[in-house]
């Protein structure tokens, strides 16, 4: 059954009337101010002079330094507590779980240590999920890495990012150095990190391969790795959908990771990706099979099977079922969704 | 002669219900009872006697009637005004010292008695209760023609007249009315517990008719194993002293019942239960818990009377239990197939078990306020039965 | 750095001392000059890094091998652990039992192991509700293994899954849980709050019959216990148990112990000022404890007991030692000692002590008076070595509002207890002959204990039990702010007041008494010398 394309002609009129007349008593208002001229209003350029061009910080040079600072800070904690957690809830009705495994770590009160959160991702919602799942101490010092070809390429966005979900530019394939200085400061400052190994959104549900930035940040910083298994989420908001569909998920946490002393980034970042992997296992059945899997390296792959096509999808849809997804708030169909 | 009697006036008997729940003194007070100067009754024909009474007890019964909770069902079973009294000794004309069964039955009415030998309370149908050559009356005691106990005098009919011997006191004899009301509620169980190797019989409540029926149950019901519901000390102590096995609280009483029936509880009913239970409280909430713990088939007997009660009967239509009225006495069968007058096993009874220990004080008719009161108030006032004392000076009082 | 626990000798400027009383507190003042107060150590730090903690005794295990190396695939590997009547008040989250499982578990799974069972140890008492069993364990462990019937609670009347192991030579009969019995490796995960528990008496009694129980359970052997925190050699308990011990480590399963201890950090905050010493109270303590104390005084009961039952402990794993049964427990009774050892010199006329909410019969439930005996008498008295705090025939004091309440899911048996026996007699001894066999027979106690959530039917008669060393002790025991019929029908004396106690006690102990206050809640042992 398709769906409603954009707006009817009557609708698009009748808004214009509107328009019209919300717009009289502005133009009343503004009609003094149209004489004035530059300083009140933008210069006009004369000819024949070349104006340099600012150089627009964005992308990976955008500035969020004002973000992390007190009044910023203020205005996150009432955004993030109040319509950000509402929203999620309905959104994704999460259950947490695994905080216990932080309870050594959270036990040391003010001295906890900065933590890098590396969770799978598959959503936008996931990081909303995020901000408002993290436990304390962390909760109010966290800071996210999102990609910074998509979350900063406008200002507006830049902003809104940086505000509401305290969020630092980060490139997607190599972590370039600036990036990486500026989490390694934050880090020492004690802001704590949730990064997606992954490098973005899951296209087709499955997982991808996890890229070493959570690992290589957790060598130089000394700060340890929790691995976060979210699920459910990609049926929610999953790449590729126009509108959320409210469902449940589930967030589970894993055991701090420490890199070994020599441990090389390539082969700490497997340690992790494997986490995660045993962490989804667990999520999708039970504590024990995952353990029992885990130790006979049979458990599921993130990735999914290696075939492709329909086959693919309808595996998909059959994990789906076992998790969180499958629990939707209004049992509809039952079909797998091959779109 | 002065006589108490009670009259049907309606402001009266509205006044006394509304006070007896703030202060059963001042609902007598200003109840339908009033001492009143009255001609003695004349004999109504041949066979009948005039009584010169001693004592008379006042019952429960009585005291429904004076503070004017008596059910509207007895409204055409009683003549007004009438004398009320009906456990009662005297002496007749010829001295001759007696005991009372107060029902008016056949015989007393001029009718043929249901069988041979039957006593007045006999016969599957009440009609001659409320025909006969008398006003209606179901007892000396709630007839204008007779008198009552509460005077000191009133006409008896031969069938009605139990001579005791001279070895009996006046304060045993008191008590053979109770007593046989008593009795005849424990023989009530005999259907269901008569051939048991070692039955359970449950009694809630242990006022004058409770105490009753643990002495007949001790005495006629062989092997069975009393348990008791009393509330006061007293109550508690007379009870084992007549042959109750167990005596506990009343709202330890289903707990007693479990343990020794070894049943489960399920809900706050219990799986199995007492093979039979005598309620001598007669309250809703007394007939809920007896059929609570009495077993599925088995007998809750109401000795007490109750008046407008409401209880869930779910549990007795499920378990098949029988509810049984038990209201007065006349021939029983005892176990083992003979038949006794329940009168006879009553004198026996007060006379062998000492029963003047349950007569707890008596007072003159012109104290009728006090005396009723003091009923009214027995158990928490540690009585069991209070009696009015007619005999001339030098007045008698018991303890 | 936690300052040791010490005697306090009552002088004019002491301040009123803590007493609790139920679900609520007093402040009294003890006589000065003749009175002490004992406080116990405060809670000693907990171990840094658990989770390294509990891997490394499980590696490094004493007198046996790692576990890794006890673990085979195909093997019957069974997991014991002790039941939520300790420890008190319950731990936060993650509970002791919950790590270490999963640790034990992690290393069943690599080994390949996969007929595990997870049973409950918890004798005759009651069987845990689910969120009891998740609080303990964890979601994790429950989720995996309730759903497959490998995780349950042993049943002590289920006579087709009892094995006798056999007999010591005083004829005492070792029954057990058969699926412990016949397995390959038994593993107990035990919590030792106090020194009575751990040992052989994890299994002994944790896993036993009521037949097993028997033989050491009742009124004649606890008199003969002097007392159960102290040597074992003086404890006909322990005796009798560790008799049981020597068969069971014949003939019984391989085992692997694992101990733990706990600090006494009892109380979150802002109530920590219950375990702390009157003198040190800052002023907020000081309005805490007053709008306390004034709102419970106006809190209907069920509240108060809500509000009370639901407190979650900071207390942590201060040692863990796993291996060999007697040679853990000997370490684990160094630790214990370690926290909770107070060094008091002689006896006195008069113990006061304050009975809390709850007692390890009564978790998230209701203490009734039969409870109030056995904590009084039974636990607190019993927190001495060497000798009791009060002298032979001394005057036992004790606060609490001892009503007549019974919680009726958890402990239907202890209702007819108090109507039926307690009015017979209060002799241990005699009511163990008289009346505990018709409460063991009973065929509803019976289906309540192995169907519901109550305790078994002659559990009663075990909490009288446990005080009867202190009740024999005592020449008389006083309930100060208790119910009057129903103290009278426990075999003590009512008090409305302290000072009216005092007055009582004289005709006991004469007129100048000396004193010695027992400072609980936090858990001591006095080394009475």
């Amino acid at each position: 059954m398709s769906e409603r394309k954009g707006v009817s002609a009557a609708t698009m009129r009748r808004a214009g009337k509107v328009a019209d007349m919300a717009s009289a008593p502005l133009r009343m208002v503004l009609k003094p101010t149209a004489k004035l001229g530059f300083p009140y209003r933008p210069p006009t350029t004369p000819k024949g002079v070349v104006v340099p061009v600012a150089p627009t910080r964005l992308g990976a040079d955008y500035d969020t330094a004002w973000a992390r600072r007190a009044p910023a800070n203020a205005a996150r904690t009432i955004i993030n507590r109040g319509p950000l957690q509402l929203m999620v809830k309905m959104l994704a009705d999460p259950e947490i779980l695994g905080v216990d495994r932080l309870a050594d770590l959270q036990a040391k009160g003010d001295d906890a240590p900065a933590v890098i959160f590396a969770p799978n991702h598959h959503s936008h919602v996931d990081t909303p999920l995020m901000v408002t799942a993290v436990p304390e101490p962390w909760r109010s010092k966290l800071t996210i890495a999102a990609a910074a070809d998509y979350f900063f390429d406008k200002r507006m966005k830049g902003a809104a990012a940086a505000l509401a979900l305290n969020a630092l530019p980060i490139d997607r394939e190599v972590t370039g150095r600036k990036s990486s200085d500026l989490i390694r400061n934050l880090i020492d400052d004690g802001w704590s990190l949730v990064i997606y190994p992954e490098g973005g959104r899951s296209p087709d549900g499955w997982g991808q391969e996890f890229k070493g930035g959570a690992a290589y940040l957790s060598i130089r910083t000394g700060a340890p790795v929790v691995p976060v298994f979210i699920d459910g989420t990609g049926a929610i908001y999953g790449k590729g959908m126009k509108r959320p569909k409210p469902g449940k998920s589930r967030v589970i946490f894993g055991r701090p990771l420490r890199p070994e002393p020599g441990e090389s980034t390539r082969r700490f970042n497997a340690r992790i990706e494997a986490a995660v992997t045993s962490l989804g296992d667990e999520a999708l059945t039970d504590f024990w099979t995952a353990r029992q899997r885990t130790a006979t390296k049979t458990s599921p792959k993130l990735t999914g099977p290696e075939y492709h096509g329909w086959r693919r999808q309808w595996q998909l849809s059959e994990q789906r079922k076992l998790g969180a997804a499958g629990v939707r708030r209004r049992q509809k169909r039952r079909w797998p969704d091959i779109d | 002669m002065k006589a108490l009697q009670v009259d049907k006036k309606l402001a009266k008997l509205g006044m006394a219900r509304m006070l007896s729940a703030i202060s059963p003194a001042a609902a007598v007070r200003m109840g339908p009872l009033e001492m009143v100067t009255i001609d003695p009754p004349a004999l109504p024909g041949p066979g009948w006697y005039r009584v010169h009474t001693h004592l008379a007890g006042i019952c429960g019964s009585d005291l429904a009637t004076v503070e004017g909770h008596a059910s509207a069902y007895f409204d055409d079973w009683v003549s007004f005004p009438f004398v009320p009294g009906h456990e009662v000794v005297g002496h007749l004309d010829d001295g001759r010292r007696v005991v009372i069964e107060p029902v008016l039955g056949h015989a007393a009415r001029g009718f043929e008695p249901p069988f041979e030998g039957a006593a007045p309370g006999d016969g599957n149908d009440y009609a001659h209760l409320a025909t006969g050559h008398l006003e209606p009356g179901i007892q000396i005691g709630f007839c204008n023609s007779t008198c009552g106990g509460w005077a000191p005098q009133f006409v008896a009919h031969d069938s009605q007249i139990h001579e005791i011997p001279d070895t009996m006191s006046d304060e045993q004899a008191v008590l053979v009315e109770p007593a046989a009301g008593g009795i005849h509620a424990a023989l009530l169980t005999l259907p269901i517990v008569g051939g048991a190797e070692r039955p359970v019989v449950a009694v809630l409540g242990a006022g004058t008719m409770g105490l009753c029926a643990i002495a007949g149950l001790r005495r006629y019901v062989p092997g069975v194993q009393i348990i008791v519901g009393a509330r006061y000390p007293h109550q508690q102590s007379l009870a084992t002293a007549l042959g109750a096995d167990t005596v506990v609280k009343p709202d330890e009483l289903a707990r007693a019942v479990r343990r020794a029936t070894s049943s489960h509880m399920v809900g706050d009913h219990l799986s199995g239960g007492a093979d039979a239970t005598i309620d001598a409280v007669a309250t809703s909430d007394s007939i809920a818990d007896c059929l609570r713990f009495t077993r599925p088939r088995g007998r809750v007997v109401l000795m007490g009377m109750p008046a407008q009660v409401s209880v869930d009967l779910t549990g007795l239509w499920h378990r098949e239990t029988q509810l049984v009225g038990a209201y007065t006495y006349g021939t029983e069968t005892m176990l083992d197939g003979s038949r006794r007058r329940t009168f006879d096993l009553a004198i026996e009874t007060a006379q062998q078990l000492g029963f003047e220990r349950l007569l707890s004080a008596t007072y003159r008719l012109d104290d009728h306020d006090d005396a009723i009161a003091h009923a009214a108030a027995a158990g928490r006032r540690g009585a069991v039965k209070i009696a009015f004392d007619l005999r001339p000076a030098p007045k008698k009082e018991s303890a | 750095m936690p300052r040791p626990g010490f005697v306090l000798e009552v002088d004019r400027s002491t301040p009123p001392i803590l007493f609790w009383r139920g679900e609520n507190f007093s402040l009294e003042k003890l006589p000065a000059g003749r009175s002490r107060v004992i406080y116990p150590p405060e809670p000693l730090k907990a171990i840094d890094d658990i989770d390294s903690a509990i891997t490394h005794a499980l590696l490094n295990p004493i007198d046996q091998d790692p576990l890794p190396a006890l673990l085979l695939p195909g093997m019957r590997l069974t997991i014991c652990f002790d039941d939520v009547s300790l420890p008190l008040p319950k731990m936060q989250q993650p509970d002791t039992r919950q790590r270490v499982i999963e640790a034990v578990l992690d290393m069943a799974a690599e080994a390949g192991v996969d007929d595990v069972h997870i049973i409950a140890a918890l004798g005759l008492h009651r069987r845990m509700h689910e969120y009891e069993m998740r609080h303990a364990l964890g979601d994790r462990i429950y989720d995996a293994f309730h759903p497959r019937g490998m995780l349950y609670q042993h049943d002590a009347e289920d006579h087709d899954n009892l094995a006798v192991l056999g007999t010591t030579d005083h004829g005492e009969v070792l029954e057990i849980n058969k699926r412990a019995a016949e397995s390959d490796l038994v593993v107990y995960v035990n919590i030792n709050s106090v020194p009575m528990d751990g040992g052989w008496k994890s299994i002994c009694t944790g896993l036993a019959s009521y037949r097993c129980l028997s033989h050491h359970h009742n009124g004649e052997t606890l008199q003969n216990t002097r007392s159960m925190s102290g040597h074992r050699k003086h404890s006909a308990l322990h005796t009798s148990i560790w008799r049981m011990g020597q068969v069971l480590q014949e003939n019984g399963p391989k085992l692997f112990q694992i101990e733990t201890t706990l600090n006494t950090d009892m109380f979150p905050k802002p109530f920590d000022f219950i375990a702390k010493r009157e003198w040190e109270w800052t002023g907020r303590d000081r309005a805490t404890y007053l709008a306390t104390t004034k709102s419970l005084n106006r809190t209907p009961l069920r509240i108060a007991r809500k509000i009370f039952h639901n407190i979650e402990a900071p207390h942590q794993m201060t040692s863990i030692q796993a291996g060999e049964t007697e040679a853990v427990h000997a370490l684990t009774l160094e630790h214990v000692y370690r926290q909770q050892l107070v060094p008091v010199e002689g006896q006195t006329d008069i113990l006061t002590m304050g009975i809390p909410y709850v007692c390890p019969y009564n978790p998230d439930s209701v203490m009734n008076p039969i409870l109030v005996m056995c904590m009084g008498l039974g636990y607190l008295f019993n927190m001495y070595r060497n000798k009791p705090l009060v002298r032979q025939g001394g005057v036992i004091i004790m606060t609490h509002p001892t009503y007549r309440d019974f919680h009726p899911v958890h402990h239907p048996s202890y209702i007819d207890f108090f109507e039926q026996v307690l009015p017979d007699t209060t002799d241990p001894v005699v009511m163990g002959h008289k009346w505990e066999r018709q409460y063991a027979e009973d065929e509803w106690y019976r289906h309540l204990y192995r169907t519901g959530n109550a305790y078994h039917g002659v559990h009663p008669f075990y909490a009288w039990y446990w005080g009867a060393h202190g009740q024999q002790h005592a020449g008389k025991v006083i309930i100060v702010g208790g119910d009057a019929p129903t103290v009278r029908r426990l075999g003590f004396t009512p008090a409305s007041t302290m000072d009216d106690a005092f007055e009582i006690a004289t005709d006991v102990v004469g007129r100048a008494p000396t004193i010695t206050h027992l400072h609980v809640p936090s858990l001591l042992v006095a080394d009475v010398s």
